[in-house]
Formats: C-alpha cells, sequence, structure tokens
C-alpha cells in the first residue's frame, strides 16, 4: 500500500485489510504484553493533551480504514486551527486528507457524497457558529439519507465540530448548537469530557455506520490526561459517573464536566457530597443512567452553556421528572448560559455558568420545600 | 515559533490613527494577555492599550511621536506553534474561586 494513495486505490487497499488488520491485531498483543506498559491489563496509559489524544485517534482510524476521509478548512496543510489533523496530510496523502474552500455547505455535502460512494468522511467545520451555513446539509441529508433510502445508504460520517465558549474568542467561536442537533432525528450527538473520553469516543464515532456530531469542548484542547492508548475495555456507550456522591447530581457535558468537578470539590468542604454525571451522549440521551444517578440522590442539577430556552437542560429535565418524580425532592434546577447571543469574550465568564452559579443551583435544590 | 502581528485597533469615535506616547513593553520582552503595552494619545485622549494575548514581543512598530493608522502593524508577538494560529487564548488553569458557600443538607425525611 502507498503512502499517498489515491481514492481509486482505496477499493484495492480494501482487499489488504485483513492483512492489516491481522498485523495490527499483532501489534495489539505485542503491546499487552510490553514490560513497558503502564499499568492495566490492556493498552498503555499516556499522557495526552485533548488536542494529541484527538490527533491520535483521527490516525489510528486512517490506519485502520482505508476508506477514511478527512476534510474542512485548513485541515490539510496547516493541520486545523487547533493542530487535531496536525501531520496528518503528510502521513496519509493529499487525497485522504485534504483543505476544502471556505463553504461548510459545500465541506458536508461533499461528506454526503462520499458516504453514498462507500466512504467514511470525516469533515470537520472550524468553529460550532460555522455549522449554520451547513445545517441544511446536515438536516436534509445527513441525518435522512439513510431512512430515505431504506438502509440501503446509510451515512458514516463524524462531523467534528470545534465547539462551545472559554478561549475569548470573537462571535460564532463560541456557541453550543447540541439541541440543535439534537432535534434532528437521525444524528446522534457526542461530546467528550477529557482527553481519555477523546480519544475513545472519537473512535468509537468514527467507525459507526451512521452519523455522529462530535462536538468537542475547544476550552479543554489543552489539558492534558491519562489515555489509554489502544486500550480494550472503554464503554463508549451511555453517560458515565466522573465523581460519586448522595445528596445531589450536577448533570454536565463537554467543558462543564470539568468546572463540575470543581464544584463538587468545593461543596465537600461544606459537607455536600455532589455526584457528577458526564452525560457523553446528547442524543441518544442515557435515560437509565439518568434515572439510576437521581434515584439515588434525589437532586438534580443540569449544567450547560448555552442558553436555557429550549436547551438540552430541558430535555433532561424532562427524562428526569418522568423517571423519577416520586422520588425527586425538588424541582430540577438549570443553570445555564442566558438567552442571549453568545457574548465577546471579556463577558465570557459572566455566561458561562461559573462556580458560584452552580453552587447556587445546588443550594436551590437542597433548600427546597414542598408546599 | 509562530509570529502574530496585531494592528492597532479602532479606539472608537471615529478615530483614525494614533500618536505613539510611549512604549511600555521592549522588543525581548515577555508579556501576559491584559499587560499594558503602549500609552498613545488619539485627538479625544491618551489611552493605554492591554495586550491582547501572551507571548513575546519580537517587533514594536513606531517611535514616540510617530502616528499609526489604525489596522497599521502595532506590535507583533512571537508564539508557540501549539498556539499559533487559533482564534481566541488558551485558557489558563486557575485555582477554582468561590463566594458561595453552601447550607447543610436538611434531615431527610
Amino acid at each position: 500500500m502507498s503512502e499517498h494513495m489515491t481514492l481509486g486505490d482505496l477499493d484495492a487497499a480494501q482487499a489488504n485489510r485483513e492483512a492489516a488488520d491481522a498485523a495490527q491485531a499483532k501489534g495489539h498483543a505485542e503491546t499487552v504484553t510490553a514490560p513497558a506498559a503502564a499499568e492495566g491489563a490492556e493498552g498503555r496509559v499516556e499522557t495526552l493533551s485533548m488536542q494529541q489524544a484527538l490527533n491520535r485517534a483521527l490516525a489510528d482510524v486512517m490506519e485502520e480504514n482505508p476508506r477514511t476521509v478527512i476534510l474542512g478548512e485548513d485541515v490539510g496543510r496547516l493541520g486545523g486551527v487547533f493542530r487535531i489533523t496536525d501531520g496528518l496530510q503528510a502521513r496519509f496523502g493529499e487525497q485522504r486528507v485534504f483543505d476544502t474552500p471556505l463553504a461548510e455547505s459545500g465541506i458536508l455535502g461533499m461528506s454526503v457524497g462520499l458516504a453514498m460512494a462507500g466512504y467514511h468522511p470525516i469533515p470537520e467545520v472550524q468553529f460550532d457558529g460555522f455549522a449554520y451555513p451547513a445545517i441544511n446539509q446536515i438536516v436534509c441529508q445527513v441525518g435522512r439519507m439513510n431512512y430515505r433510502s431504506r438502509g440501503t445508504l446509510p451515512m458514516p460520517i463524524t462531523l467534528r465540530v470545534p465547539s462551545f465558549g472559554g478561549i475569548r474568542a470573537p462571535e460564532h467561536h463560541g456557541e453550543s448548537l447540541e439541541s440543535l442537533f439534537a432535534h434532528v432525528p437521525g444524528l446522534k450527538v457526542v461530546s467528550p469530557a477529557d482527553p481519555e473520553q477523546a480519544y475513545h469516543l472519537l473512535k468509537h464515532a468514527a467507525t459507526r455506520p451512521d452519523p455522529v456530531i462530535f462536538m468537542e469542548p475547544k476550552s479543554r484542547y489543552w489539558q492534558k490526561g491519562p489515555v489509554n492508548v489502544g486500550g480494550a475495555g472503554f464503554q463508549p456507550g451511555g453517560s458515565r459517573v466522573a465523581r460519586t456522591g448522595k445528596h445531589v447530581t450536577l448533570v454536565a457535558w463537554g467543558a462543564m464536566v470539568a468546572r463540575c468537578l470543581q464544584v463538587a470539590e468545593l461543596a465537600a468542604e461544606d459537607g455536600i457530597e455532589v455526584e457528577v454525571l458526564d452525560l457523553r451522549w446528547l442524543k441518544p440521551i442515557d435515560t437509565a443512567g439518568l434515572a439510576a444517578s437521581v434515584s439515588k440522590t434525589r437532586r438534580a442539577v443540569v449544567v450547560h452553556e448555552a442558553p436555557l430556552t429550549a436547551g438540552l437542560g430541558a430535555e433532561v429535565a424532562a427524562l428526569i421528572t418522568e423517571r423519577c418524580f416520586g422520588t425527586l425532592r425538588a424541582p430540577v434546577e438549570r443553570v445555564t448560559g442566558f438567552d442571549v447571543p453568545y457574548p465577546s469574550g471579556d463577558l465570557e465568564d459572566e455566561y458561562i455558568p461559573n462556580i458560584d452559579r452552580i453552587l447556587f443551583g445546588i443550594q436551590r435544590v437542597l433548600e427546597y420545600r414542598r408546599g | 515559533m509562530a509570529e502574530i502581528s496585531f494592528p492597532l485597533p479602532d479606539l472608537g469615535e471615529g478615530l483614525i490613527e494614533a500618536t505613539v506616547l510611549e512604549w511600555l513593553v521592549a522588543e525581548g520582552d515577555r508579556v501576559e494577555r491584559n499587560h499594558p503595552l503602549v500609552e498613545v494619545e488619539t485627538t479625544k485622549s491618551a489611552v493605554e492599550l492591554p495586550s491582547p494575548q501572551a507571548g513575546k514581543v519580537v517587533k514594536i512598530h513606531g517611535e514616540p511621536g510617530d502616528t499609526i493608522k489604525v489596522g497599521d502593524p502595532l506590535i507583533v508577538f512571537e508564539v508557540p506553534d501549539d498556539t499559533a494560529g487559533i482564534v481566541g487564548t488558551v485558557p489558563k488553569e486557575e485555582a477554582p474561586k468561590r463566594r458561595v458557600r453552601l447550607s447543610p443538607v436538611p434531615d431527610e425525611d
């Protein structure tokens, strides 16, 4: 297999897949038994930033599936404005990692065509706010093609969207579109909270047969954490208890998970044990996981950066109420952004839920009295 | 390492240029975001411009007394590659601050 394949070579490459898989499996087995491997039964634990973890995940899926292609603005030569695709064009060639014109609708339209032709496109929309020009393709084609074609044209597209705020950027660079995407039938939506989640969830999303909107919390790109590289045993489905507690459940995703973990630490100083549920999948939502946590704590606060009205917090609150009405000790609280356009960088700290606003939310559910 | 050029921003009220009064940093200095860079005078007032980002100052444009037009280069920073080219700034990991204290959980009935 030449290093720089053309799309035409890919069919031939597919034939070599089994041999490559066997080699991969052998390599994996060696990794498992390597004495240098850190603790844990499988794989190897490395400390990576979320940037590096995502880059590694992309390289892995490109290596494993020759039908995977990466496209977007500046993803090729530059390696992405956040360096997520750094080095991938040099490694996999200009046919598989390529720059597109500044036209998001075209990026998604091209991805739909590639998917129809049997490829696994991983398009990038450079920033959340630039997804708007592509909404028609996302809603009318990406989400529906499988349904419309009675399952003959699945859309194995993983749309990477650097999302949410927190980096002092101008307009259109700090928005939270999860409820928009989650509302569209046919799409799955996921957001990782740390490098480990980012690595494994992206690999999982990129090998799914259906379209996944992958919302990367851009303010967390640079924070490092342990990643079990190549390790089996990661559970990609459902939510994740990031911290256990018994008095109240904080439900969050993306960058808000780290903030909620800070809040939990502070609340512990006051004797309040906070459980932090990292929702991970924003569609489908892990209703059973939500119910299990809130049935135990009997109080819930949902935290998100998106505006309050018709935000995903409303859906989460409804699901909790449907499942846990009998045991809830207080109405579900929402601590969110405001119903305004995302503000400029200087006002960001006033907009994104901060530690005190989340603590107030916790206080409200703790002191609620019926009647 | 990569270089990022920062032009003289629009200082408001339809002003099109400003005169350098005094540079508060020198080439080679390492500055943090919001660190005062330069004092400039417009036809309205003298103002101090804060740094839009952290980085090493590699080039400053204009001596005291020189006039710079809005949009012309004012200062050039050198930044590490992993922060270059992005929009916005890399958030700092800060120790969490709080003002709110929680009351104890009431007895469960």
